[in-house]
């Protein structure tokens, strides 16, 4: 148990130090003055240049620039941005929330609907009710996200008006950032209406969390389906079958475990493609997240935030990802009997 | 009256082009208290044949049968219901692959207490029968040959050795107390010592409770010291069917003979050095079965007749199916 959480620690802890020299490195690879990517400040006369060079040790060798880097991260102390001046350690912490709490419900959404989905297509395989189901999912998996974003804004938003254009919640509400999830928000919120900021707020995610959701919704269907017909066609399922089990017996407590076991690490690899859906929805929606926030460095040119947003992405991808994989290790005990040899 | 009564049951697939009979026409009686034993080569349909009574058939699969019957019940057009009581306390089943026949996320414990009837389960209020299911999956576990019960019931599948899995499996058939156990290949990779001990405990079983064992197997020393009756397979057709002693000393049909004769401890005058007798040729895959007698091609006595199906013939409990059977020209 514990060696099993030592060893993810490490691939953790590893994983996260090659981002973070691969971030370090941007600071030398984007064009421009190295301090000025780096800290985010523009040094106004030669006195305040070489202070600065001074706190960010530049004039040691990269190693130990690398490490002082490395030491500044954990510190918190990230950088500012070019743009608005603003602590990007604070500028994240807004946007991202706002990020994981739109791909949450997209895939809170996407397991809610795509399992119980997936699991029927798979029980009935090869029937007319998987074939309208396979189908359907193949079709909306097929579509690129931000034209889907697009139509629904067009229907839903601009035709018949049912659902807000834009942003996270009214102006006309104002929520005091707490959180940064915004219907964790409302709750904790004292001086407003929270029934009708929350309807409010659904109201403004349903159409992203939608538009995410259906390509995640499909893939799980097709995974789900998938791993069902597998277990299925397995000889345990057979002998529990001749042991006079019935139906629902055996699919919750054979079928149901044994298919959901193996979707799991799927699903870890689903993230990185969710977060990305997310990102460009977001820039559709003008949601404040992380995508937008990183689409609109990259026009202003805002390196240092290029630089940390980058890493902040790929940290939550990584924990994430390692996280649910830790999970699975632990919930499968056939998982073991790939690590060692058997006897 | 038999208990298990199988007459001209023929399995029949698609595999794009044709349909193909995997099992044309075979006859199988089990009779109460014997051990009635299945032989044949693999691919002869004998695991067809055990998913075919234990009605774990895939459902491609087209299942036709003159008589099916359980104690006189029909087997084929009982509701679904009714076929899943009786398979679960009537027959029991253990399966080839003992490790691919648990899931492999339950301990062995849990699928052990699943398989008890809850009729069996004494006790009112759910830990009291969940203290008897256990105190019952120990002692079928005990009974079964498997001493550390404490570390076996808690373990995974893929935790145990095989011989442990398949006496696991046999636990797993008996603990319904059923009428009848369906094994199938279980000794299948044990070595000598653990198999003499599985086939002991069958034969016991048999002894004691007057249990119904159908035993399926391609071993043929492994059977002939334990079963009374005997059905051969070939190819998916009933070869020759009836007592041990009676075919051992006097097989009929040209295919029993080459298969008592290919297991060289059945023959005491085998000189040293001498070829091992047996049929040239291989089994016939399913696309390519022979019209008639499906052992014609490899038949020594074969002859023009034999493209013609033989009908089953009976000499008081002996059947074979054979135009040119041995052993009768003095008749």
């Amino acid at each position: 148990m514990i060696k099993i959480l030592i060893r993810y620690a490490i691939l953790f802890v590893t994983t996260l130090l090659v981002l973070a020299a691969l971030s370090f490195s941007l600071a030398y690879l984007f064009p421009g003055d190295v301090l000025v990517n780096l800290s985010g400040i523009t040094p106004h006369n030669a006195a305040q240049r070489a202070a600065l060079m001074r706190q960010y040790q530049l004039d040691e060798p990269y190693i130990f620039q690398f490490i002082h880097y490395v030491g500044e991260l954990l510190r918190g102390n990230w950088g500012y941005s070019f743009v608005s001046g603003l602590s990007l350690r604070e500028e994240i912490g807004i946007a991202m929330p706002a990020t994981i709490e739109l791909s949450a419900y997209a895939l809170l959404t996407a397991i809610l609907v795509g399992v119980p989905l997936g699991c029927f297509a798979g029980l009935r395989s090869y029937s007319k009710s998987d074939y309208i189901i396979n189908s359907a999912s193949m079709v909306s998996y097929s579509f690129p996200v931000f034209w889907l974003a697009l139509v629904f804004i067009l229907i839903f938003s601009l035709e018949m008006g049912v659902a807000p254009l834009s942003g996270r919640v009214s102006l006309l509400f104002d929520v005091p950032d707490k959180t940064g999830f915004i219907l964790l928000d409302i709750i904790l919120a004292k001086n407003i209406d929270s029934a009708l900021a929350l309807g409010d707020a659904l109201k403004h995610l349903i159409l992203p969390t939608i538009s995410i959701a259906l390509i995640s919704t499909a893939s799980m269907i097709r995974l789900t389906r998938r791993s069902v017909i597998d277990v299925l066609n397995s000889p345990y399922i057979a002998a529990a079958e001749s042991r006079g089990l019935s139906k629902s017996q055996i699919f919750f407590r054979h079928i149901l475990r044994n298919a959901l076991l193996p979707i799991l690490p799927l699903m870890a690899i689903q993230i990185t493609t969710l977060i990305t859906n997310a990102m460009i929805v977001e820039t559709l929606f003008s949601w404040p997240g992380i995508g937008n926030w990183l689409i609109q460095a990259i026009y202003q040119r805002d390196y240092p935030a290029l630089r940390v947003g980058m890493l902040a992405v790929a940290t939550v991808v990584v924990s994430f990802t390692i996280l649910i994989d830790l999970f699975n290790r632990f919930i499968d005990p056939s998982r073991e009997k790939y690590e060692r040899a058997t006897v | 009256m038999p208990m298990l009564d199988i007459k001209n049951l023929t399995l029949e697939v698609d595999n794009g082009t044709a349909r193909v009979k995997a099992l044309d026409k075979v006859n199988l009686t089990v009779n109460s208290g014997e051990i009635r034993a299945l032989v044949g080569e693999s691919g002869s349909g004998k695991s067809l044949m055990v998913q075919a009574i234990s009605g774990s058939l895939p459902p491609q699969w087209k299942i036709t049968a003159d008589r099916m019957s359980w104690k006189g019940q029909n087997m084929l057009s009982m509701s679904s219901k009714e076929r899943r009581e009786l398979m679960r306390r009537d027959i029991g089943v253990v399966f080839q692959d003992p490790v691919g026949a648990m899931d492999p996320s339950a301990t062995l414990g849990e699928q052990l207490e699943e398989a008890i009837p809850d009729e069996l389960v004494k006790g009112k209020w759910f830990w009291q029968r969940q203290q008897d299911r256990r105190k019952t999956a120990i002692n079928t576990v005990h009974k079964v040959g498997i001493k550390y019960h404490k570390h076996y019931l808690n373990a995974y599948p893929h935790q145990i050795p095989v011989d442990i899995g398949q006496k696991f499996m046999i636990a797993m058939a008996l603990i319904s107390q059923p009428k009848l156990l369906i094994a199938d290949d279980p000794t299948r990779g044990m070595e000598t010592t653990t198999k003499a001990k599985v086939l002991k405990l069958l034969t016991r079983l048999n002894q004691t409770k007057s249990l119904s064992i159908l035993f399926v197997s391609h071993d043929l020393l492994a059977i002939a010291s334990m079963s009374h009756t005997m059905t051969v397979l070939y190819c998916g057709q009933t070869v020759e069917s009836g007592r041990m002693k009676q075919i051992r000393k006097r097989p009929l049909h040209p295919y029993t003979k080459a298969l008592i004769d290919s297991a060289p401890s059945f023959r005491n005058d085998l000189p040293p050095k001498s070829t091992l007798p047996a049929l040239d040729g291989t089994i016939p895959s399913l696309q390519h079965v022979p019209i008639g007698c499906r052992l014609g091609p490899r038949c020594p006595r074969a002859q023009r007749a034999c493209v013609v199906t033989p009908g089953v013939r009976r000499i008081h409990d002996h059947t074979y199916s054979c135009h040119f059977p041995l052993h009768m020209e003095k008749l």
